[in-house]
């Protein structure tokens, strides 16, 4: 909210600075977002006295006015404005002077006669709208004086952000001001003044009035003011309203702002006459409709609370009010409103019909329904001094009266909580100079703390030590190392593996890229994936993030495709949440990583190779070791239906046999959609804690081999169709328990053929094998690879 | 026996000269020279031929021997010669080498492991929350009023749920973390939390709807965890990761999870609160919020009122990676530029 600093400093009697004030403020209260001063351009505007008026000798809508701007001295002024009169109070711009709008006053002729400056109307010193006549001030209006600085129209305007817990009284210019004095030290000037109760009339003219919705409404008070004048506001009113950056209306409408700025509480005024038999406050009826103040028609939700009478819904209660008994330049009688709403429907309504409104802002934060009572005090004095109004009736429906809180305070607890001690009086001063009763129990470090209904927020001993916290500075507060148990912290596995993993995937040249957690429908659409199968968001940025990530690829692959203005040969990884929409909702953890290079150099297959080479020493570097390579079966390729199935794989675990991931190549149409058509794609997703599941963590000794091993050599030419997995997975089965290592070391292809050589390795741990037992496992392997198709060269 | 002889001769000169190695030509020397060599072979069926033939093919034979052995000696001197010279040949040491990629860690991960390993030695525990949360976690637990203003600081992505009943949304801080933890544990304990957390707020320079914070909070018995002790984490956090001495400045402030509340400035750790364009002539910089945990929070995971005290605090990893690697738009964080990322190894 923003505050006007000489009203602030006026209800407060702060002698503080501005800059003063919003660091004090910031310290011990609220954030203060600027601090701006305004009115500064009116600060040589002087208050000057009309002590003569006279025709223009040349001109007959203009005349020459005689004013004195100090004792013994006078300026002749050619003033055009109907309204002036000798003995007015005047505002003056001397010669020099220039007013907002860059608009300089120099002496001048003004059709032959001599013009030394200008009498100013409200216009032109950007006080309001009215500029027919020139602006009269009080009749007790110290001539001579600078006008800015004896009516505070210089000022500066204090930007505070009022936290969401602090809107009962805070959001008003006497709570500001209540809590600048106690920062200060001292009570709030305002509260000396003793108010002046009202005295209900015997007569009650006041529509009758009923509360149909308790859950809606904690209190409501309406005031029966008859015989107003609808007006223009004194002098003193507008300042206000203009120190607070609002525009004056008329009397009425002045007076409810007024009072809401002063003392947080909202009031609407109807015009009574058009109120139609009772009031009731009642949620909205089904399709039931309601034209607002400002012109717009509303169909209302049955949630919404209205006020209506017996023709219909009047206003849309905390809201705004209603055209059909809005009060107009013709009205006699009001109907004054000063209830407090239900915050949380106050809250709903709002979001649902989008009204923000300075009402709704004040009310969903939670009001005080004891305010209302001392309100309706105000409201009357003023419409009856401002507005001619006299009392005629008053509703005041308040079924369950709000009382103050009673908290017990320890102060052991305050000591335990801030970490510092703080002197028994200096507790119960804080305490006070916010306005809360104290009480100190007998011989008990405790203390009975009283708050105030305006103050919902204290509920419990916490929120008193904020409080005591805060004014006695946590600055203040001295640091204090802490004496815990020494004890080891469980640092989480999976916070290890992660960290190793990204160290590892670095080390091996993939830089690791951050990308959004959703993607659009284009990016399921060109990953041919199901959306029905993404979870979405309600409320996205914008729909190209709609859906949240199934994988991390697509993300990953627009920025390889990116990089790609810069760089040829790109390669990324990530690892991060992804999302998948089963019964439940799930998150899973993955880690994705991808080269996407120039096409051209060497075959797709001896990228891939090379590819697969890099993943299995990242894992193996990890500890996960136990890791193969399946070809996609079709029932399983239809999950990756990016990846081109004869090129692709899945990762899986030996021997559980369970997939953690997948690694292959993109198809040529997702990579033409994605603009990387002539880059060779490969790339692999694992889920990072079925990775996890197959590491070992803790390497287990294995007893090095005491006997030589048998080593020999084996070629066959096999179909190509022959994958090398199914020949080594078979040689291993034979080979067992004397085969101990199998190697490729070289793959020769010719006419439809693939030739692979072996070097083959036969030991046993115990004793030192002989020929004729390797020689029959050797057999048994050349036997297997004859079955799959084989011929045996060697 | 004479043409055997010169066959032998001819084979073994034309093998010599295909030897390219040493070793081939050790190979070559057990073949041709060796015990069980066809030359040897010759000279052991000496024994059964006449003396005529004996004084012919003798020295014969010999010669071959010593002509062989004296072309491996000069084959085996060129190969060493040779050796030699690849050995000593001058290098350009100048020009460069093959280019092999080099991978880079992003600055977000850095940031998390000195974070991380700073907490590690103060004794923290460390845990991991999910990203996608319930509303109950982000909100309810953490005692955010149903249908109070105090859910709009906080810009929410909102998630269908294909649960009836229980509304999703991407966590919008690492608050959540607390609660689960504390639901599994009992005080006391330090823990930190960090994670990507989501805000639905438009992006420009200073704002992006993802990014990375990180929450700490430490739990004991009323009395022995304090706002002194929260002053005293922090700043010792800050100097280890500043490497500078730092001030911690708390404001009051407002969270529905902790009680009291503030905002936590540091000193400037460029200037030394004297006041620059980084700290925006100020001296201090807003680094994020904190609190001692709200009671009703406790009550939330089932500890007994009044029992527990413990501080908590959240601050950015992208803001801290920002300050400290002078990075001035937010937006490079997501934007996947290798430029941006290669510069962080």
């Amino acid at each position: 909210m923003k505050f006007s600093y000489q009203w602030l400093k006026e209800l407060s009697g702060t002698k503080k600075t501005p800059e003063q004030l919003a660091k004090l403020l910031m310290m011990r209260a609220f954030e203060v977002e600027s601090v701006e001063r305004s009115g500064t351009e009116l600060e040589t505007l002087v208050i000057g006295e009309v002590v003569d008026l006279e025709k223009h000798p040349g001109a007959d809508r203009l005349r020459i006015a005689t004013v004195k701007i100090r004792r013994g001295e006078t300026r002749q002024i050619v003033c055009g404005a109907p309204n002036i009169e000798v003995g007015q109070k005047v505002v003056v711009a001397l010669p020099g002077t220039v007013l907002p709008g860059d608009f300089r006053i120099e002496e001048a002729k003004i059709r032959g006669m001599l013009s030394e400056g200008m009498i100013c109307s409200e216009r032109e010193i950007g006080l309001g709208d009215a500029h027919e006549g020139i602006l009269v001030l009080p009749e007790d209006a110290p001539t001579g004086a600078l006008f800015a600085r004896h009516y505070g129209v210089s000022d500066a305007v204090l930007d505070i952000n009022i936290l969401p817990n602090r809107g009962s009284d805070a959001l008003s210019y006497e709570g500001m001001a209540r809590e600048i004095a106690a920062l200060d030290g001292y009570a709030p000037r305002f509260e000396e003044k003793p108010k002046k109760r009202l005295r209900v009339p015997s007569y009650n003219r006041a529509p009758k009035t009923r509360l149909a919705d308790k859950a809606g409404c904690l209190r409501y008070l309406g005031l029966h003011i008859k015989d107003i004048s609808i007006a223009e506001s004194p002098f003193w009113l507008r300042l206000k309203l203009h120190q607070a950056g609002l525009r004056p209306r008329n009397n009425a409408v002045d007076i409810t702002n007024y009072l809401m700025l002063l003392s947080g509480q909202p009031i609407h005024a109807f015009d009574s006459d058009k109120i139609e038999g009772a009031v009731t406050v009642r949620r909205a009826k089904k399709n039931e409709r309601l034209t607002l103040l400002d012109g717009r028609s509303l169909r209302l939700d049955p949630e919404d609370v209205v006020i209506a009478d017996d023709k219909g819904a009047l206003a849309l209660a905390g809201v705004m009010g209603g055209k059909r008994s809005a009060v107009t330049d013709t009205t006699k009688n009001v109907f004054v409103e000063i209830a407090v709403f239900d915050a949380a429907s106050i809250r709903k309504t709002k979001l649902r019909h989008n009204l923000p409104t300075d009402a709704s802002y004040r009310f969903e934060r939670g009001l005080d329904p004891n305010l209302p009572g001392t309100v309706a005090d105000s409201a009357y004095q003023l419409f009856s001094t401002l507005a001619g109004g006299k009392l005629s009736g008053l509703r005041d429906i308040y079924p369950k009266p709000v009382r103050p809180a009673r908290i017990k305070l320890s102060l052991q607890r305050v000591e335990d909580v801030l970490g510092v001690k703080i002197a028994l009086f200096e507790v119960v001063q804080f305490l006070a100079l916010l306005g809360l009763g104290v009480k100190k129990r007998a011989n008990v470090k405790a203390l009975d703390v009283t708050v105030p209904t305006r103050r919902p927020d204290l509920r419990d001993e916490w929120d008193l030590i904020e409080e005591i916290g805060r004014l006695y500075g946590f600055d203040r507060i001295p640091a204090a190392a802490p004496q815990p148990a020494l004890a080891l912290p469980a640092r989480a596995a999976s916070q290890h593996f992660r960290r190793d993993l990204k160290e590892t995937l670095a080390a091996s040249g993939f830089t690791e890229a951050l990308t959004y957690s959703f993607y659009g429908a284009d990016a399921v659409e060109a990953f041919s994936l199901k959306s029905g199968s993404h979870l979405e968001l309600e409320n996205p940025m914008s729909p190209d993030q709609a859906f949240l990530r199934q994988s991390l690829l697509p993300n990953l692959l627009q920025k390889a495709g990116e990089n790609h203005r810069f760089f040829n040969d790109v390669a990324l990884f990530e690892v991060g949440s992804a999302f998948a929409k089963n019964k439940k909702a799930e998150e899973k953890e993955k880690v994705a990583f991808l080269i996407s290079a120039e096409a051209g150099a060497g075959t797709l297959e001896e990228r891939f190779l090379a590819f697969k080479s890099h993943a299995l020493r990242i894992f193996s570097r990890l500890g996960v070791r136990e890791l193969a390579i399946v070809p996609l079966s079709d029932s399983s390729a239809a999950f990756h239906p990016f990846l081109e199935p004869s090129q692709s794989g899945h990762l899986v675990a030996n021997p559980s046999g369970d997939i953690v991931g997948i690694i292959g190549c993109l198809k040529p149409g997702v990579r033409r959609r994605l603009d990387i058509a002539a880059h060779d794609v490969v790339l692999a997703e694992c889920d990072l804690a079925a990775l996890q599941a197959v590491q070992e963590s803790v390497p287990h000794f294995r007893p090095l081999p005491r006997f030589p091993a048998v080593r020999r050599d084996i070629s066959v030419a096999f179909p190509e169709s022959v994958h090398v997995g199914t020949v080594e997975a078979a040689f291993w089965q034979v080979g067992a328990p004397l085969l101990t290592s199998l190697d490729l070391f070289d793959v020769y292809r010719k006419d439809g053929e693939k030739s692979l050589a072996f070097h083959l390795e036969f030991s046993l741990p115990e004793r030192t094998l002989t020929m004729e037992e390797a020689e029959e496992s050797f057999q048994k392997i050349a036997r297997a690879a004859t079955e799959l198709g084989g011929a045996v060269r060697s | 026996m004479h043409d055997r002889i010169t066959a032998l001769e001819t084979e073994a000169r034309a093998s010599l000269e295909s030897v390219a190695t040493l070793s081939d030509l050790e190979l070559w020397e057990q073949k041709y020279l060796g015990r069980k060599s066809a030359l040897q072979g010759l000279l052991s069926e000496l024994r059964d031929k006449s003396l005529e033939e004996k004084k012919t093919l003798g020295p014969l034979l010999n010669t071959l021997k010593r002509d062989l052995a004296g072309a491996a000696a000069a084959s085996r001197e060129a190969f060493i010669a040779a050796e030699e010279a690849r050995q000593t040949a001058m290098i350009d040491v100048t020009a460069p080498g093959p280019k092999i990629p080099v991978g880079h860690l992003h600055p977000i991960t850095r940031i998390e492991g000195e974070v991380a390993d700073i907490f590690a030695s103060l004794g923290f525990d460390f845990y991991d929350g999910p990203e996608l949360e319930t509303e109950n976690h982000n909100f309810d637990s953490l005692n955010f009023p149903k249908d109070h203003p105090a859910r709009d600081m906080q810009d929410t992505f909102w998630v269908k749920s294909p649960k009836k009943g229980e509304r999703l949304v991407l966590r919008t801080h690492t608050s959540p973390g607390q609660v689960r933890y504390m639901q599994k544990h009992k005080p006391p304990f330090r823990v930190v939390v960090p994670g990507r957390v989501f805000r639905n707020e438009a992006t420009d320079a200073s704002h992006e709807h993802t990014f990375h914070q990180f929450e700490c909070f430490m739990v004991d018995e009323a009395g022995k965890v304090s706002v002194a002790t929260f002053k005293y984490i922090a700043a010792t956090f800050f100097e280890a990761f500043f490497g500078t001495k730092v001030q911690v400045r708390l404001r009051p402030s407002f969270f529905p999870f902790t009680e009291p509340s503030f905002e936590f400035d540091i000193s400037c750790v460029f200037c030394d609160r004297k006041g620059c364009g980084t700290c925006k002539q100020t001296g201090w910089m807003e680094i994020g919020g904190a609190g001692m945990i709200h009671q009703r929070v406790f009550e939330a995971v089932g500890y007994p009122r009044g029992k527990y005290q413990g501080f908590a605090w959240g601050f950015g990893l992208t803001r801290l990676a920002m300050i400290k690697y002078g990075i001035p738009d937010i937006r490079l964080f997501m934007g996947g530029d290798i430029r941006f990322l290669e510069q962080f190894s």
